[in-house]
C-alpha cells in the first residue's frame, strides 16, 4: 500500500544515500543498489495494479488539487511508470557487472548515482500533473543523460556529449519559453486547470505554443531533422545507457508531447487544424531518413541509434491520428520498441564487454561463442525488423491498420517499406554474426556471467511472448485513449468532478 | 554565407518570439492571486517566493537542488583531482590576512540570508551561493591545495549528500504527520506567528537543507573547474 | 510593453546567432548564456503589475508583484548554471586533449 510518491523519492534517496553508505563499507554498495531497485520494482507494480482498479492522484504538500503540484496515476502513466521501471531494473542488474572500476575509484558510486537520478526524473516526467514540474524532471533526466554519456571519459564522448548539451539547452529553453507563454496566458501551471481555460488562448499564440512544444521535446525524442545529436552520443556511451535511453528515455519525452497535445490542446484542436497530417508526413520522413541513413552504417551502436530514430516515427504517426486504434497501436509500439531496443542493446554490450566488438565486421563468428546471446540478439532483431510472430509485427500492423481507417492511405503505404529496408538491414548485421570468423576475447572467456546475459535474454524472449500472447499489453493499452482523446475525462479525474 | 542563413535563422526564430509575446492578453492570475491571498496564514512565511518555493512547489525545488547534485557530481568526475599549477599563491601577506578576516564575515552573511529566508530575499540557493563563496576565496586566494585542506572534497560531498537527504527527510515528516509528501503547514507543523523567526513551518529548515546543499556543490563544482595540469 | 518585449527578442536573436554561428565553444557557451538570460528577463518582467511591490506581504501594502515568475525563474537560473557549469567543464576537458577551442579542428582531428 506504498503511496505513488514513492516511486519518485525511492531512487532519489538511493542517489543521495550512496554517498553515505560506501562510507561505511564499499562492498555493501551493489547488495544496497540491486535491494532499492528491488523494492522499487515492487512498489512500481503495486502502484500499476492499483492505478488500473481506479486512476490515483497525489498532491503534494497536502495542498487543494488546484493549487498543489499532483502526481497523476492514469492508464497511460500507469504503463510508461512499469514500463521505465522493467527496462531500469534489468539496466540496473545488468549494470552491476558491466560498469567497471577506474583508477579513481569513483566511476561506480557516480555511475549508480546519476541512473537512480535518471530513472526518477523520467519517473517524475510521466507522473507528474503539472507544466513546470514536468520540466524540472525533463531537466533532471536530461542533465543525468549527459552525464552517463561521459561516464568513460572517451575522446569521442567528450564532443557528442557537447552536442548533445547544445540540442538538450536549446530544447530546455524552447519548452520553458512555451511553458511560460501558457503560464501567462492562462494565470495557473496545473495541467487540468490549463485545459479548461486553454480555449480562450488566442489562436496564434496556441500554434506558437504548440511549435515550441514540438521541437523541444522533438530534439528529445530525434525527430528529423532535430535528431543530428543522437547517432553522435550512442556509439560512445555505455551500453546499459543505451538500452535505457532508446528504450525509455526518449519515450518519456516523447510521453510528454503526448500529454501536452492530448491534455492540453486537446481532440479539438488536433481534429479542426491541420496537426494530424503534419505529424503523419513528418513520421514518414522521420522513418525513411532514418532507415536510409541506417543502411549505411557501420558502427553498431550507430545503426541503431538511426534505427530508434526510426521507430520514434512509427509512433508519432500512430499516436497523431487521434483515434482509439491510432493510440493504442502507437502505446503498444512505444512497449515493444522499449523492449526490443533494451534486448539489443543489452546483447551488444556483451559483445563489446567480452569481445569489444562495436563494428558489424567485429561481429563476425559471435554467434558460435555467444550462442544465447546471439540468439536473444537474434530474436529482437527480427521483432525490430516486424517479422511475425514477434510483437514488433503486431505493433507495425495494428498501425497500418490506424492509419488506412483514418485514410492515411499513402503512410500506410510506407510502413511496410520501411520494414523492408530494415530488413535489408538487420540482415546484414544478423548475418556477420553467424558468418565464420574467430573473435579474440579480451579476457579469459568461458561463457557471460549470469547478470549480464539474463537481463538480455528475458528482454529477448518477451518480444516473442507479447507477439504471441497480446491481449494482456493490448488490454492494459485499450484503456488510455478514455483519458487522452476526450479531456474532459482527464479534467475531471484530476480536479475531482 | 553561412552566417547569414544564421542570421536570418536567429531573427525569423526571435520574430516569432516576438509575436507571441506581444499576443499575450491580461487573463485572472488564479495561482498567484490564490498565493498571494492566502499564502501568510497558511505557510507562517511572509516571503511568498520562499513560501511558494520551498512549500506550495516544494517537489520543483527537491528538483532543481538534483539537478545541481547531478552536475556538482559528474564535473568532479570529469575534472579528476591533480596537483594546480594554474592558480598559484601570487597575493601578498596584505591580502592574505584581509581576506582571512572577511571570510567570517561572508559566513554570517551566507548563514543570515539562509536562515532569514521565509522573512526577507534570500533563501537556501542564495544562502548557498554566497557560503560557496567561502570556498572559492580560499582556492583563489590561497591555492586549491589549501581550500581542500581546509575542507576537502570528500568533506563536501558528504555535506552535499547530508543536506539533499535531508531535504528529502523533513518531506518525509509530512507524511509521517498523515498528510502528504513535503506538506508543512498541511500536517500540522507550528506554523508560529508570521514575520518572527520561528515561523513557517519546515520552511526554515528546507532552507537549511538546501543552503547546505547548493553552497557545497558550487564549491566542489569551482574547485574541479579551476584543477589545472 | 511592447519595447521590453523587443529587447528580450533581440537578446534572443543575438543568442541564437551565436549558437548557431560561432565556430568558438566558449563563444557558444556565451550564446546559450545570453538566450538563457533573455528567458530569465522574460519571467522576471512578466511578473510585474504596476505599482506592485516585492511579494513580502508585512505593512500596509496592498498590491504585489507576481511571485510565480520569480519562483520559476531562480529554478530556470539553477537548472541554467548547472548546464553552464557542465559545458565549461566539457570545454575545458575538450580543450586539454585536443588543444584547441575550434569545433571544426575538433571534429576534423576526431576525423
Amino acid at each position: 500500500m506504498a503511496s505513488p510518491i514513492w516511486l519518485i523519492i525511492l531512487p532519489l534517496i538511493t542517489a543521495f544515500g550512496l554517498g553515505i553508505v560506501k562510507i561505511f563499507s564499499k562492498k555493501l554498495l551493489k547488495p544496497f543498489l540491486a535491494l532499492s531497485a528491488t523494492i522499487h520494482l515492487i512498489l512500481v507494480i503495486d502502484v500499476v495494479i492499483r492505478a488500473f482498479e481506479e486512476p490515483m492522484i497525489y498532491s503534494l504538500g497536502g495542498w487543494d488539487r488546484l493549487f498543489a503540484i499532483n502526481l497523476v496515476i492514469d492508464p497511460l502513466a500507469a504503463i510508461m511508470a512499469l514500463l521505465i521501471s522493467v527496462i531500469s531494473y534489468l539496466v540496473v542488474i545488468y549494470s552491476l557487472s558491466f560498469i567497471k572500476e577506474d583508477k579513481s575509484k569513483y566511476r561506480v558510486p557516480k555511475y549508480f548515482l546519476l541512473l537512480f537520478l535518471l530513472i526518477a526524473g523520467m519517473l517524475g516526467m510521466v507522473l507528474t500533473g503539472d507544466l513546470f514540474n514536468l520540466y524540472v524532471f525533463f531537466e533532471i533526466a536530461a542533465i543525468t543523460s549527459y552525464a552517463l554519456v561521459l561516464i568513460y571519459k572517451r575522446d569521442g564522448s567528450l564532443e557528442g556529449t557537447f552536442k548533445y548539451l547544445l540540442a538538450g539547452t536549446l530544447s530546455g529553453v524552447f519548452i520553458l519559453v512555451a511553458i511560460l507563454l501558457v503560464y501567462l496566458s492562462t494565470g495557473t501551471l496545473n495541467m487540468a486547470r490549463i485545459a479548461v481555460k486553454f480555449a480562450e488562448v488566442p489562436g496564434q499564440l496556441k500554434s506558437i505554443i504548440l511549435i515550441l512544444f514540438l521541437t523541444g521535446f522533438g530534439i528529445k525524442f530525434a525527430l528529423v531533422p532535430l535528431h543530428t545529436w543522437m547517432p553522435d552520443v550512442y556509439p560512445e556511451a555505455p551500453a546499459p545507457y543505451n538500452a535505457i535511453s532508446s528504450g525509455v528515455g526518449i519515450k518519456a519525452s516523447l510521453y510528454a508531447f503526448i500529454r501536452v497535445i492530448y491534455v492540453l490542446f486537446g481532440f479539438d484542436f488536433i481534429a479542426n487544424t491541420e496537426l494530424t497530417s503534419l505529424l503523419v508526413v513528418w513520421g514518414v520522413i522521420t522513418f525513411m531518413v532514418a532507415h536510409l541513413m541506417a543502411y549505411q552504417q557501420k558502427n553498431l551502436k550507430r545503426l541503431f541509434a538511426f534505427s530508434s530514430i526510426a521507430q520514434v516515427g512509427y509512433i508519432i504517426i500512430a499516436v497523431s491520428l487521434a483515434t482509439d486504434k491510432g493510440l493504442i497501436a502507437g502505446g503498444f509500439h512505444i512497449v515493444n520498441h522499449a523492449l526490443m531496443k533494451g534486448a539489443i542493446f543489452l546483447a551488444l554490450g556483451i559483445f563489446i564487454y567480452y569481445f569489444k566488438a562495436e563494428t558489424i565486421e567485429d561481429i563476425k563468428g559471435l554467434g558460435r561463442s555467444l550462442p544465447l546471446t546471439s540468439f536473444t540478439f537474434t530474436l529482437a532483431a527480427l521483432a525490430m525488423i516486424g517479422l511475425p510472430p514477434f510483437n514488433g509485427f503486431l505493433s507495425k500492423w495494428l498501425i497500418i491498420e490506424a492509419a488506412l481507417e483514418s485514410g492515411y492511405t499513402v503512410a500506410a503505404f510506407f510502413i511496410p517499406v520501411g520494414s523492408l529496408l530494415s530488413l535489408v538491414y538487420y540482415l546484414r548485421v544478423l548475418q556477420s554474426l553467424y558468418s565464420s570468423g574467430e573473435p579474440k576475447p579480451r579476457v579469459d572467456f568461458k561463457r557471460p556471467r549470469l547478470s549480464l546475459e539474463l537481463p538480455a535474454v528475458i528482454l529477448g524472449f518477451s518480444c516473442l511472448l507479447l507477439g504471441i500472447f497480446p491481449r494482456l499489453p493490448l488490454d492494459m493499452l485499450g484503456q488510455i485513449s478514455h483519458y487522452l482523446l476526450d479531456s474532459s475525462n482527464y479534467i475531471n479525474l484530476l480536479l475531482g468532478g | 554565407m553561412r552566417k547569414l542563413y544564421c542570421l536570418i535563422l536567429a531573427i525569423l526564430l526571435a520574430s516569432m518570439f516576438f509575436m507571441a509575446f506581444s499576443g499575450l492578453q491580461e487573463v485572472d492570475m488564479e495561482l498567484s492571486n490564490f498565493y498571494l491571498e492566502t499564502g501568510v496564514e497558511e505557510t507562517g512565511a511572509i516571503n511568498m517566493v520562499t513560501a511558494i518555493l520551498f512549500d506550495y512547489r516544494g517537489f520543483d525545488t527537491l528538483g532543481e537542488a538534483t539537478v545541481i547534485f547531478a552536475a556538482a557530481t559528474i564535473i568532479s568526475f570529469l575534472l579528476p583531482k591533480k596537483q594546480t599549477t594554474m592558480l598559484k599563491d601570487d597575493f601578498s601577506l596584505l591580502v592574505h590576512k584581509s581576506i582571512k578576516s572577511v571570510i567570517p564575515i561572508v559566513f554570517i552573511l551566507g548563514v543570515y540570508l539562509v536562515v532569514f529566508g521565509h522573512l526577507s530575499p534570500g533563501g537556501g540557493f542564495t544562502g548557498g551561493v554566497i557560503l560557496a563563496v567561502i570556498a572559492i576565496l580560499w582556492t583563489v586566494v590561497f591555492d586549491l591545495e589549501y581550500s581542500e585542506s581546509k575542507l576537502s572534497y570528500s568533506t563536501k560531498s558528504l555535506i552535499e549528500d547530508l543536506g539533499a537527504l535531508a531535504f528529502v527527510i523533513i518531506g518525509l515528516f509530512g507524511m509521517i504527520a498523515g498528510s502528504t509528501f513535503l506538506a508543512s503547514g498541511q500536517a500540522g507543523f507550528y506554523l508560529g506567528t508570521p514575520g518572527e523567526i520561528l515561523s513557517g513551518g519546515a520552511i526554515p529548515y528546507l532552507n537549511m537543507a538546501v543552503g547546505a546543499k547548493v553552497g557545497a556543490g558550487l564549491a566542489i563544482i569551482f574547485n574541479s573547474l579551476i584543477k589545472g595540469e | 510593453m511592447e519595447l521590453t518585449y523587443l529587447v528580450i527578442a533581440i537578446l534572443i536573436c543575438v543568442g541564437l546567432y551565436a549558437i548557431a554561428s560561432k565556430r568558438n565553444l566558449l563563444k557558444i557557451v556565451i550564446g546559450i548564456n545570453i538566450l538563457e538570460s533573455a528567458v530569465i528577463f522574460l519571467f522576471v518582467f512578466s511578473s510585474y503589475r504596476p505599482g506592485g511591490t516585492v511579494p513580502i506581504i508585512s505593512g500596509n501594502h496592498e498590491l504585489f508583484v507576481d511571485p510565480v515568475p520569480q519562483a520559476l525563474a531562480l529554478t530556470a537560473i539553477v537548472i541554467g548554471a548547472s548546464t553552464t557549469a557542465l559545458m565549461l567543464g566539457l570545454v575545458i576537458e575538450l580543450y586539454k586533449r585536443y588543444d584547441t577551442l575550434n569545433i571544426t579542428e575538433i571534429r576534423k582531428m576526431r576525423g
